[in-house]
C-alpha cells in the first residue's frame, strides 16, 4: 500500500519497537475485552472511512464497522505481528466489505467482469448539483469502478493487491481505475 | 513522444496525473506537454482530480456508540477462551482462542479415541461370541445376566440425563457457533452416538463381558466430557 493508508496505519501500528505485538494487542489476544475496545476506538475511524467509502450507504458502513471489529476479535489470534494492526485491520476490513458487496449487490457481477456500458461517456453521467463533493460522486459510480478507485487513489492499495483481494485481473482494475477518474473528473468538473 | 504529433497515451497521462511515473518517463512526458496543449489540458485537469482526492477528508462518524453492540455480539457470539485446566491436555493453547477452533482442533484425536473405541467393541464382540465358555455361561447364566443388564441400563441411564443436560445447554450455545464449528460438532457427535449404539446392542447381547461394558462407560464419559469442554468454554 502506499500514501494514506501507510500513513495512517503506520501513525497507528500496534507492533512495538521491538518488532513483537503491542501488550494491548496480546491482551486482547488473550482474551481480554477492554484491551480489544481499546484497539476499536483507536482504529474504527479508518475503518469506518473505508466502509464509507466503499459502499454508498451511511448505515451500512456503520454495520459494516460492526462486522469488521467482531470478526477481528474472532480472528485477532491469528495476527502474528507481521505487519501493523491497522493494516491487518484495514485488509480485514476490505474482505468484509467485498464480501458484503458480493453478498448484497445486484450489480455484484460488476466487481468481477470489466464494467464498460455503464459510464465513461457524458451522456452516461447523472445530473448532479454543481457543488457536488468527491464522495458524493462515487455514488454515481458503478460498484466496480468505485471499489477499485478507493481502494486504489483513497486507500492506497496497489492494483496487485486489488487483483488479489477482488479476483479481476489487474490490468482490469487498472483500466476500471482510469474509467473512473474519467467519470470524476467530469461529475466534478460540472 | 515529444512531437506534438504524438500525443501521450491514457497510461501516461494518468500516471503523471498520479505520480507514478519514473524519472525519466516524466521528464519525457513534461517535454510533450511543454509542446502539446491538447495533451498538457487533459493532464491538468486529472491531476486536479488527483490534488482533490488526496485533499478531501476522511468521512466521519460518531463511532463510540457502536462499540455497545460489538461488545455484545462478541459475548453472543462466544468466541471465547477455553476455560483453564479443562482437562484437554492442550496446554499449548493460549487462553484466548476462540471455542470453534478448539472444537475443530479436536477432531482429529476425537475421531482417533472414538475409532479405537469401535474397533475395539467390535473385535470384543467377536472374540466373546467366537468363546464356547462364554457362550455356555451366558445360556446358564440368564438370571446373571439380566441382573447385569440392567446394571448396565441404569448406568447407562444416568450418563444419558447427564448428557442430555449437557446438550440442551450446548444448543443454546450451537447457535452461537460458526457454521462450520457446528457442523464439525454435529458430525463429532454422530460418530459418537454410533459408537455408543454399537457398543450398546453389543452389551444387550453380553451383558456380563466387562470389556463390552467398559468400553460403553468409557464411550459415554467420553461423550460426556466433550459436552462439558465445550459447554464450560463458555
Amino acid at each position: 500500500m502506499n500514501a494514506r493508508v501507510r500513513g495512517s496505519t503506520d501513525v497507528l501500528a500496534t507492533v512495538n519497537d521491538a518488532g513483537g505485538i503491542d501488550d494491548v494487542v496480546r491482551r486482547a489476544q488473550q482474551g481480554d475485552v477492554e484491551a480489544f475496545e481499546s484497539l476499536y476506538r483507536t482504529h474504527a475511524a479508518a475503518i469506518y472511512a473505508l466502509c464509507r467509502r466503499m459502499t454508498d450507504d451511511e448505515r451500512e458502513a456503520r454495520d459494516l464497522v460492526q462486522d469488521v471489529f467482531v470478526r477481528a476479535w474472532e480472528r485477532l489470534t491469528s495476527f502474528r505481528g507481521q505487519s501493523s494492526l491497522g493494516t491487518w485491520l484495514h485488509r480485514l476490513g476490505v474482505n468484509v466489505v467485498l464480501e458484503r458487496i458480493r453478498s448484497t449487490k445486484r450489480d455484484a457481477a460488476r466487481l468481477i467482469e470489466g464494467d464498460d456500458s455503464t459510464f465513461g461517456s457524458h451522456s452516461s453521467a447523472p445530473a448532479i448539483d454543481a457543488s457536488i463533493d468527491l464522495d458524493a460522486a462515487l455514488v454515481h459510480l458503478p460498484a466496480g469502478a468505485r471499489t477499485v478507485f478507493v481502494l486504489h487513489d483513497m486507500e492506497g492499495y496497489s492494483h496487485d493487491e486489488i487483483a488479489l483481494m477482488t479476483g479481476i485481473a489487474a490490468g482490469t482494475a487498472r483500466a476500471q481505475l482510469w474509467r473512473a477518474r474519467r467519470a470524476l473528473m467530469r461529475l466534478l468538473e460540472r | 513522444m515529444t512531437q506534438v504529433e504524438t500525443h501521450l497515451t491514457e497510461e501516461e497521462r494518468q500516471a503523471f496525473a498520479d505520480d507514478s511515473m519514473s524519472p525519466e518517463q516524466r521528464s519525457s512526458a513534461e517535454a510533450h506537454l511543454a509542446a502539446c496543449e491538447s495533451c498538457a489540458h487533459d493532464v491538468a485537469r486529472l491531476t486536479t482530480l488527483m490534488k482533490r482526492i488526496h485533499e478531501t477528508p476522511a468521512p466521519t462518524a460518531p463511532l463510540d456508540e457502536l462499540w455497545p453492540t460489538i461488545r455484545a455480539r462478541i459475548e453472543q457470539s462466544k468466541v471465547v477462551p477455553l476455560a483453564a485446566g479443562a482437562g484437554t491436555g492442550d496446554g499449548g493453547r493460549g487462553a484466548g482462542e476462540p471455542v470453534h477452533r478448539a472444537i475443530v482442533g479436536r477432531r482429529a484425536r476425537w475421531f482417533a479415541s472414538i475409532g479405537v473405541l469401535a474397533a475395539a467393541a467390535i473385535l470384543a464382540i467377536v472374540v466373546q461370541m467366537r468363546s464356547p465358555a462364554n457362550r455356555a455361561a451366558a445360556i446358564s447364566g440368564a438370571d446373571t445376566n439380566e441382573a447385569a443388564f440392567i446394571a448396565v441400563v441404569d448406568s447407562a441411564h444416568a450418563y444419558e440425563a447427564e448428557a442430555k443436560v449437557l446438550l440442551d445447554k450446548l444448543e443454546l450455545q450451537r447457535a452461537m457457533l460458526r457454521p462450520d464449528a457446528a457442523k464439525a460438532l454435529e458430525h463429532d457427535l454422530h460418530v459418537v452416538d454410533v459408537a455408543i449404539a454399537e457398543l450398546k446392542d453389543a452389551v444387550a447381547r453380553d451383558p456380563n463381558n466387562p470389556a463390552l461394558r467398559q468400553l460403553l462407560a468409557t464411550s459415554y464419559r467420553q461423550k460426556v466430557d466433550l459436552l462439558k469442554r465445550i459447554t464450560n468454554a463458555s
